[in-house]
């Protein structure tokens, strides 16, 4: 993906800096930006630092898991189904708040475990459909909640933007800072509009499966125990367990 | 607000403060791995963040991206948007590496402080590499059909290019 980019930005550059007669100062470009880079780079890597440290020094202190209790009952409203049945949920809901701080190390691999959670749990679930009924169930296809992991994650959930309060104090910004609280408004809305955009296309394409549910939800409980969690979750299991019908 | 924005850091390196003094576990040592993890992290984005940056320098001095604000400055000026924002706004969803470079390019071109740098600030800090996160977490899942998380991405990433161009004039009074 980052070749393409690069190449078709090279490209198209390349053929206006022939016809606008730019060719010196193209020229320069690739020298500078090269260089640029190195100064970027450097401008960053302290803040990254100081900031990854700070972070993991709050996770250590249990701020994580605090934010996700906060979290949870927000987040049973976005994921029903997750929820309901108790898979992923825990993830899920540490997914979230470490995003909310930044720690996009801790973040991904957290989603992932959801992810792979919830595709068991599908899994199973067709299992116990299909002895029900002679229908097939198709696996290929992503489930609700899924999309909706998916979508809040791809729209920013960062509380402290970092990166771009470091790159605006390397741009001279007379206030690097300003843009704090713009953020936090435009990163709620787009949140809160990514899940009711979720919510709302799941209703709208309803999939064929869902006739099933009522009849073979049973599955789920038994699941729930043997969902792997990650890292230190266990002694917070016993809660989603609980919340499971 | 701005008096919000600014006390954000304090508060935060003063909690982090009370927490390594209120307890006995070694809080500083979590802050020196964390710190480590940050500094390779950093160190591996500087290869991508090197092509890209030549890549981006390329565009703005070969001229192309002053034809392409040119064309569409009517449209830009009718929706809100500026259009020196076009760049990002075309690299945000791909990688954060691309995003980065053009961000920092456009800081660079327009200045920190101005509507398009205030803009792109906002957009960058409330939007995220939507292709390369929804790919991550479907190939990890091993789902193949994706349904409507695609458009579902895009209406939000397109929500907030609008949006943070609105809240860009509500906020620093631009017209």
């Amino acid at each position: 993906m980052l070749g393409k980019c690069f190449s078709v930005i090279c490209i198209i550059s390349v053929i206006f800096a022939i016809v606008t007669k730019n060719i010196s100062s193209l020229s320069n470009a690739v020298v500078d930006g090269a260089s640029r880079a190195v100064e970027l780079s450097l401008s960053l890597l302290g803040v990254m630092c100081l900031w990854s440290g700070l972070m993991e020094l709050l996770r250590s202190a249990g701020v994580v898991k605090k934010i996700a209790q906060i979290l949870r009952p927000i987040l049973r409203l976005a994921f029903p189904h997750a929820f309901k049945t108790g898979i992923g949920a825990e993830e899920i809901t540490m997914n979230i708040s470490a995003n909310m701080l930044g720690i996009g190390n801790a973040a991904t691999p957290l989603a992932i475990a959801a992810m792979k959670a919830m595709r068991e749990g599908q899994i199973e679930d067709a299992n116990v459909v299909n002895r029900e009924s002679v229908e097939d169930v198709d696996l290929d296809v992503a489930t609700d909640d899924m999309i909706t992991l998916a979508v809040l994650n791809s729209s920013s959930l960062d509380l402290l933007p970092t990166t771009i309060i470091a790159l605006r104090r390397a741009a001279g910004s007379a206030d690097p800072y300003s843009i704090i609280v713009p953020v936090w408004i435009c990163s709620a809305a787009g949140s809160v509009l990514a899940v009711l955009l979720c919510r709302f296309f799941a209703v709208l394409f309803r999939q064929k499966k869902r006739r099933h549910d009522s009849g073979g939800r049973h599955g789920y409980t038994r699941r729930v125990d043997s969902v792997k969690s990650n890292g230190g979750l266990s002694e917070n299991m016993n809660k989603t367990r609980a919340g499971a019908p | 607000m701005s008096g919000i924005s600014a006390s954000v850091i304090p508060i935060i390196m003063f909690s982090v403060a009370l927490i390594i003094l209120s307890s006995n576990k070694p809080h500083f040592d979590a802050f020196l791995v964390g710190a480590a993890e940050g500094a390779k992290t950093c160190a591996k984005l500087l290869p991508s963040l090197c092509a890209l940056l030549v890549a981006i320098e390329m565009l703005f001095a070969s001229g192309a991206i002053d034809v392409i604000e040119e064309y569409l400055s009517d449209f830009t000026e009718v929706v809100g948007i500026p259009s020196g924002m076009l760049p990002l706004i075309l690299t945000r969803p791909v990688s954060g590496a691309a995003s980065a470079a053009t961000f920092s390019e456009l800081l660079k071109e327009y200045g920190a402080d101005s509507y398009t740098g205030l803009c792109a600030s906002i957009l960058m800090g409330s939007s995220d590499t939507v292709i390369y996160i929804l790919s991550v977490y479907f190939s990890a899942a091993g789902v193949k059909r994706t349904r409507y998380a695609f458009a579902a991405a895009f209406i939000v990433m397109l929500f907030s290019v609008f949006f943070s161009a609105f809240l860009c004039r509500l906020f620093f009074g631009f017209a």
